[in-house]
């Protein structure tokens, strides 16, 4: 079986040919290098026959020098495995009829390998549009090379790639090998199409409009600010309705479990354990849908490039360069992916610095818990405020980032101030629906499956450890008046575990309860409300209440409120820094190669944010709040 | 010399030369910036950040405004 590599600058188109010809759904991106992966499928062919197709992340070149770990690294050092293991290989180039001369250099750095090939020319409707076609038979002559030309959006032009891609890998005929100057032949094989005026195309114009707008030197930052909040804020607002819905529908089928199974430990592990734990984190379900939806239509819009181009500046004031920009925008959805996307980042102590900075970016999964922190504790504030709130907490979480780039690049002998920044501009394109709805879909999907597995799985094993006496249960510090199993809960095995840290954790505010959250959430963040919902529905007894209700009135060993606003801020300032997700340190882990910086992510990130939560706890408690 | 940098918005010029090292030039050619290709500069971000210039092969760039400095260019 051959093996079909689809090579090409960034952006060429590589990704939509790729799905046209597997039926898969590799992201397509609109900003150059957004395919970091090497994306690999099996594709059978009419007769039967088999062949595999790999989507390479783009490269400019692939002679004289690039850094391995880079994104065109990694789509070289495949190339030259393909070589050395002998696979029988057909490299299919993408080229983008728009950006012929460009695609035809490297086109001949391709052929100087030897490697039988093929020209995949796409765009080239949007070549018509502009008044020109492309002479495909003449090109081919010239390179010995075969081309077809498409559209990935023209009916059948996945039968029609196949069978053009098959024929060619079944003959293997190695390319021509007479040198050739790129900006000649381009010239040369570029006709103009008569009856077409060469209406600069309107997509072209529309851009250029746009960038008029969108690039503005006083205009853009206002921009670009004010879509950040709104985003945020959205976020917020409009999912807030939703999850006060699903909090509804939550307590209703807890209140019926209470009423068909009587008072038991069953209905406890059921109603605190499952509803309380799992449930309470399933209402967070809209925000990250939205988020995820809003960021894919930022970078297939286009503008992830313009943000880039005015953001570069500021970035560089904290040590790092427009590079960094779209990492760093990715983790706002998640870390995990943006840290593979600063494979983008060629420059490899720069690389370093961004990836040890994405995990206080503000992902989703932090979503959760600053909406039920800003539920508790502001309850009685319009909804302008709590919005106001939670888009202080993504600026806190960016604020920090860029104070800790410039820490570590000072401190970390490996990081490097940003390289000089140069990226290609694309045009603006619609953002496609359907990718939009999937990728949303996909969210949603993956995080019902968490609720469903990990954090249902975790919510019940701490409803048993909050059961399970532990020593020293003699000595316990529930309210007075509590029932019978909100003492065992304070004598519980999770308990005496929780008040071993509090020496520690008392200066921020935090009690054995808020610990056994943190410890909870140590793996992973959305953890924290499923915990918390366990302690305090077995605190909460019988009224089944919203659970910032309950944490609002929960007491302490002389019957006082434990928690007043201090303790929620530095709950705030504790979740903005700390790196409470096991897939960011495994990533960052993979990423750099060395257990020693996920180490590092993990220990720098607890004591500042132990720190900052103390600060915050102290200072907040001195102004009287 | 007159470099990249110096040309103001909407003035077509052809690029001399690269003064740069050859690792940095060739990555500027990798995305279409060399010797002998037309550039109009379309907008410069402001506080000395980069330029947004389009090339006569129809690509369009953000370049930091260091590397614009090295760029030699002749005004037509």
């Amino acid at each position: 079986m051959s093996t079909v590599a689809l090579v090409g600058r960034p952006n060429a188109g590589k990704s939509t040919l790729y799905n046209a010809l597997t039926g898969g759904s590799a992201k397509v991106g609109n900003f150059p290098g957004i395919t970091v992966d090497v994306l690999e499928a099996e594709v059978e062919l009419d007769g039967g026959e088999r062949m595999t197709v790999v989507d390479l992340p783009g490269v400019y070149s692939v002679e004289g020098h690039a850094d391995p770990e880079s994104d065109e690294g990694h789509a070289r050092r495949y190339l030259d495995s393909l070589v050395t293991a002998k696979t029988p290989h057909l490299i299919a180039q993408v080229v983008d009829c728009t950006q012929l001369e460009l695609a035809l250099r490297l086109t001949n750095e391709l052929r100087r390998r030897g490697a039988p090939m093929v020209l995949l020319a796409t765009q080239h409707d949007v070549l018509i549009k502009e008044g020109s076609e492309l002479d495909a038979p003449a090109l081919a002559d010239a390179l010995g090379i075969e081309v077809m030309v498409l559209s990935a959006r023209e009916r059948g032009v996945t039968q029609r790639l196949k069978t053009f891609v098959g024929d060619a890998q079944r003959k293997l005929e190695p390319p021509g090998t007479t040198a050739l100057d790129a900006a000649k032949l381009a010239k040369s094989v570029l006709k103009p199409i008569a009856n077409v005026e060469a209406s600069a195309s309107k997509a072209r114009k529309r851009t250029a409009q746009l960038d008029a707008l969108l690039l503005h030197p006083v205009l853009a930052p206002f921009f670009f600010v004010g879509l950040m909040t709104a985003l945020f804020a959205s976020v917020f607002l409009v999912a807030d309705p939703v999850t006060g819905l699903i909090d509804v529908v939550n307590r209703a089928v807890g209140g019926w479990l209470e009423a068909k199974l009587g008072d038991g430990w069953v209905t406890s592990l059921l109603v605190d354990g499952v509803l309380g734990g799992a449930g309470t984190v399933l209402a967070f379900l809209p925000q990250i849908v939205i988020l995820t939806m809003a960021m894919e239509v930022i970078e297939s819009s286009g503008y992830l490039s313009r943000g880039t181009f005015f953001v570069h500046r500021i970035l560089k004031l904290a040590g790092l360069g427009g590079s960094a920009f779209v990492p760093l925008l990715t983790a706002h959805a998640c870390a995990v992916p943006a840290i593979q996307s600063a494979r983008i980042i060629r420059d490899p102590g720069q690389r370093l610095r961004t990836i040890l900075v994405l995990p206080l970016m503000t992902c989703s999964a932090r979503i959760p818990t600053y909406g039920l922190l800003i539920a508790t504790f502001f309850s009685e504030r319009g909804p302008l405020f709590k919005g106001a709130m939670f888009v202080g907490l993504y600026f806190a979480g960016i604020a920090f980032g860029m104070i800790a780039s410039l820490v570590l690049g000072r401190t970390v002998k490996r990081t490097s101030k940003p390289p000089p920044l140069v990226l290609e501009m694309p045009a603006y394109r619609r953002p496609q629906l359907r990718v939009v709805a999937r990728l949303g879909a996909r969210a949603a999907s993956r995080f019902v499956r968490d609720v469903g597995s990990v954090i249902l799985i975790a919510s019940v094993v701490l409803w048993a450890l909050l059961t399970v006496p532990g020593p020293a249960s003699g000595q316990h510090s529930a309210p007075p008046g509590a029932s019978p199993r909100v003492v065992a809960m304070h004598g519980s095995v999770a308990a005496f575990v929780g008040r071993a840290l509090e020496p520690v954790t008392r200066p921020a505010g935090f009690d054995w309860r808020l610990n056994v959250g943190l410890i909870g959430s140590l793996g992973a963040r959305e953890l924290m409300v499923g915990t918390l919902g366990v302690i305090f529905g077995i605190e909460g007894d019988d009224d089944v209440a919203p659970l910032s209700k309950e944490i609002r009135d929960a007491q302490n060993a002389s019957g006082a409120r434990a928690y007043g606003v201090p303790t929620g801020l530095a709950l705030m300032a504790f979740f903005i820094i700390a790196c409470q997700c096991m897939s960011t340190l495994a990533a960052v882990r993979r990423e750099t190669r060395s257990w020693k910086w996920a180490g590092f992510v993990f220990a720098y990130t607890y004591v500042a944010a132990w720190l900052l939560a103390v600060v915050v706890y102290q200072g907040a408690t001195l102004v009287g709040l | 010399m007159r470099t990249l940098d110096q040309l103001s918005v909407g003035a077509t010029a052809s690029v001399r030369a690269l003064h740069l090292s050859e690792r940095e030039a060739s990555r500027l050619r990798a995305v279409g910036l060399f010797e002998g290709i037309m550039v109009t500069p379309l907008r410069f971000a402001p506080l000395g950040g980069p330029m947004h210039l389009r090339t006569s092969t129809g690509s369009e760039l953000a370049l930091d405004r260091e590397l614009a400095r090295a760029v030699e260019v002749d005004p037509t």
